[in-house]
């Protein structure tokens, strides 16, 4: 006879996972509960901005680790963490989904994704995350599927194969779920891969629609690549876009075009690689896009993060995008339509000898990679890159990591297709290495060096900024007591005043953090995490002091 | 020899072979005393972690459900074994060629996911019976069920015949410690009840029936146990024994699954 009390629990476990119902107009508010995590980047503006203010500039310097989780892998740790309701879901490389207790750390489950024996990714085995709907997780994989788990126990509900990993196509973005889908598309432009985003039924797994970001014959933009070019033309997806519900319009980067250093083969335009596109949520329809770099010779990937903010433009209110874009350059468009209002370099660049009033770069002679290679500003792990930026709504500043005074020598050459191989038609030579091989520093300042940089988003022009010895790879966090958090390649995680760049606190954390800070909030206390080398930290102040700061 | 030489030498007749990977005919040493000296090695070099039976232990994966994470061909089994896994407690065998031969055919040999094929009873009535006596109010199978229970959608391959026999009619005979439950009494006197995910010296973490993930600090707990039988019922007399082979059948027959085998949908 079993105890009735344990009939009782299990007879009530078959109404199924109720908890953590994330409903997605829980995601479209995000920013009215912050003390979780619930997107990629926030929230769906992709302002990676904390309505959090428990720690403030007069406690930071009391930060304290709470906990950290190892990663059981040493590839790497590319991930942001989602916060549900005092849950942590994150990923580990390659393909590893850990649900954490966020005020301890402890471990809930993990899921691993059965991997083939080899995978055919250009730069490590990594993920940068996860999305959540209802209580469904949605993870992308090297093996280019997506996965729906269930976020109580880890069970796999389905997986859909998004495209042939044998060919170069790998799912490393974090996906987006706008209304009932989930959204996604391959990494694999160094791979001859051409490109997509494609929408899924959360709950089937179904493909909704796709839209190919090199087109198909027949496509509108085809004719911007000669002849059979855009079977190869790249156009990866990896970073996650952002979405705006007024508009019903998703936006995305598109990375770069193949083959990356040979545009000989490829003259034209070459959309929508380097573009932003503007997609119909509900059809996957192009509204608009803009190209930052056409016909691209240096690899610059226009994967960045789109940031959504309303601004007061030239006096009069606009829904506006920012953008500090690998090439360099500092953007704002208008998100209801692409037009373009401002651009400025950010760091020193040498491909363009401007930007013409219609958002055209004119570009610089004698930039062209060449056989004996091409001294060209930014090298070619860009001005910034995929981590995530900030947009903070008080001090209504832009913030963003940025690679200062950083060039790259580039080489062409002819390179013939092959599936699953590299496909890159030259390559690139920086003293800098693209990434961190080892934990010693040598070459000189005079190579490049690390920045975060607070722009004014009306002009472009640097407000403050904060050095760094090494470059980095970290994305920012900002929150509403205006701090900022960031880390580097050096090892370092720091805090930083908003509105001043003053360094408030820092602690060195042994490895190199690739990764963008979240922050969340468990029984009243606020949090800080990021990723570093091979392991997950999280900040907090010291007990006793916050539940009492919190109160006042 | 040197085990890579070995491995060289047989590398053509592999790749030929490829096509019926899986089968004991498919190495160059397959005979049954094969299997024998590859049982025999097995205790030796790999029980330690993966069990006495393969079907897994305290350091390693089961090895008899017909699916190997690093690669289920032959070539792929020789070179695990031969060169490990960095990154993993699996390290080099230095084993000489045939020794490693003989231990791929003893793993083919205890491939229980094969057990499906001697199953007496009938699967599709087996599926009938397995819809209608609510199991899938505590399992899951292919994505769809409750979390109660272990998800069967491979279970197939994971448990022999005897073994599902034993689950179906004696619950309580194995328990999993992953299905051990937590039931506690907080210090402010709530009741606490859930699947016990983890625990360590100061803390569990749990799901509870609503599907909710908590974790409890033991201090916060004025008393607690580990429940470590099944809530499940014995289907014993409440399903004729030919019902029984029918459902065992039915749940022999989900088998893992070749992941890549789907088209994408253009």
């Amino acid at each position: 006879m079993k105890p009735l009390q344990m009939i009782v629990i299990f007879a009530a476990l078959f109404f199924g996972s109720l908890n953590a119902q994330v409903s997605f107009e829980r995601l479209q508010r995000a920013l009215r509960e912050p003390q979780n995590w619930l997107t990629y980047n926030g929230n769906l503006s992709s302002t990676h901005y904390s309505g959090l203010d428990q720690i403030k500039p007069a406690n930071a310097a009391g930060l304290d680790l709470k906990w950290v989780w190892q990663a059981q892998s040493l590839e790497k740790f590319e991930a942001t963490p989602l916060v549900v309701d005092g849950v942590m879901y994150v990923t580990e490389p390659p393909n590893t989904v850990a649900a954490i207790d966020a005020r301890t750390g402890r471990p809930y489950w993990m899921y691993q994704h059965p991997m083939p024996e080899t995978t055919y990714v250009c730069c490590g085995n990594v993920n940068r995350g996860l999305a959540i709907l209802d209580n469904t997780l949605f993870l992308g994989t090297l093996d280019a599927y997506l996965v729906a788990l269930d976020a109580s126990t880890g069970r796999k509900k389905w997986q859909t194969k998004v495209e042939e990993y044998t060919h170069g196509y790998a799912v490393t973005v974090a996906p987006l779920v706008v209304k009932d889908k989930v959204v996604v598309g391959p990494a694999g432009g160094e791979r001859g891969i051409s490109g997509f985003l494609a929408a899924y039924d959360a709950r089937t797994g179904k493909q909704v629609w796709r839209f190919n970001t090199i087109p198909h014959p027949g496509e509108p933009g085809n004719e911007t690549w000669p002849g059979d070019s855009w079977k190869t033309g790249g156009g990866s997806v990896w970073v996650t876009g952002s979405y705006d519900p007024e508009l019903n319009l998703i936006y995305w980067g598109i990375g770069n075009p193949g083959p990356d250093w040979n545009p000989a083969v490829r003259a034209g335009a070459n959309l929508y690689a380097d573009c932003v596109v503007a997609i119909d949520a509900d059809t996957g329809k192009l509204r608009w896009y803009y190209q930052f770099t056409p016909n691209d010779e240096w690899d610059f990937d226009s994967v960045q993060v789109p940031v959504l903010a309303d601004l007061t433009w030239k006096g009069k209110p606009r829904k506006v995008m920012l953008w500090g874009n690998r090439n360099g350059f500092f953007y704002v468009l208008d998100r209801t339509n692409g037009e373009f209002l401002l651009a400025k370099a950010f760091v020193k660049q040498t491909w363009a000898a401007g930007i013409d009033e219609n958002g055209k770069p004119i570009k610089a002679s004698g930039k062209s990679p060449s056989v004996g290679g091409t001294d060209v500003w930014p090298g070619v792990q860009g001005g910034t890159n995929w981590y995530a930026p900030s947009f903070s709504p008080r001090t209504r500043l832009f913030y963003l990591t940025a690679w200062e005074d950083y060039h790259t020598a580039y080489f062409t050459w002819d390179q013939s297709y092959e599936p699953g191989k590299s496909f890159t038609g030259g390559t690139a030579r920086s003293p800098i290495p693209s990434i961190r091989r080892e934990p010693f520093i040598k070459w000189g300042p005079e190579w490049g060096y690390g920045v975060v940089r607070a722009l004014n988003p009306l002009t472009g022009e640097k407000v403050w900024e904060y050095k760094m010895r090494d470059v980095s790879d970290a994305g920012i966090l900002t929150t509403a007591s205006d701090l900022l958090f960031s880390g580097n390649r050096e090892g370092y995680f720091f805090c930083l005043d908003a509105r001043t760049g003053k360094e408030l606190w820092k602690r060195y954390l042994g490895s190199q953090v690739a990764a963008s800070p979240i922050t969340y909030l468990v029984d009243g206390k606020q949090y800080v995490t990021i990723a570093a080398g091979h392991s997950l930290f999280t900040f907090g102040l010291p007990a006793g002091r916050a539940g009492a700061e919190a109160k006042r | 020899m040197n085990a890579y030489f070995f491995f060289l030498l047989f590398l053509t007749p592999v790749a030929l072979l490829q096509a019926q990977h899986g089968s004991i005919a498919g190495t160059p040493f397959s005979s049954p005393e094969d299997v024998k000296a590859g049982a025999q090695s097995f205790r030796s070099q790999c029980a330690a972690c993966h069990g006495l039976d393969a079907s897994g232990g305290s350091n390693g994966p089961s090895l008899t459900t017909g699916t190997f994470k690093h690669g289920d061909s032959d070539e792929a089994l020789f070179r695990t074994i031969t060169k490990g896994v960095p990154g993993t407690p699996m390290v080099a065998f230095p084993l000489d060629g045939r020794e490693v031969w003989q231990l791929i055919a003893f793993l083919r040999s205890v491939n229980i996911g094969k057990s499906a094929e001697r199953a007496a009873g009938d699967p599709v009535k087996g599926s009938q019976i397995f819809a209608n006596s609510g199991c899938l109010r505590c399992h899951t199978v292919g994505g769809a069920g409750g979390f109660a229970g272990p998800d069967l959608s491979e279970i197939g391959s994971r448990r022999s015949l005897e073994q599902l026999r034993s689950s179906v009619l004696d619950p309580d005979a194995e328990v999993s410690p992953d299905y051990w439950s937590l039931r506690a009494r907080t210090r402010s006197g709530q009741t606490v009840a859930g699947r016990r995910m983890n625990e360590d010296m100061d803390s569990f973490q749990i799901l509870e029936a609503s599907g909710r993930l908590r974790s409890l600090m033991k201090s916060e707990l004025a008393s607690y146990e580990i429940v470590r039988t099944s809530p499940m019922p014995s289907f014993r007399g409440k399903l004729q024994p030919s019902e029984v082979e029918d459902l065992i059948a039915y749940l022999a027959s989900l088998r893992a699954q070749n992941a890549n085998a789907e088209e994408p949908v253009k």
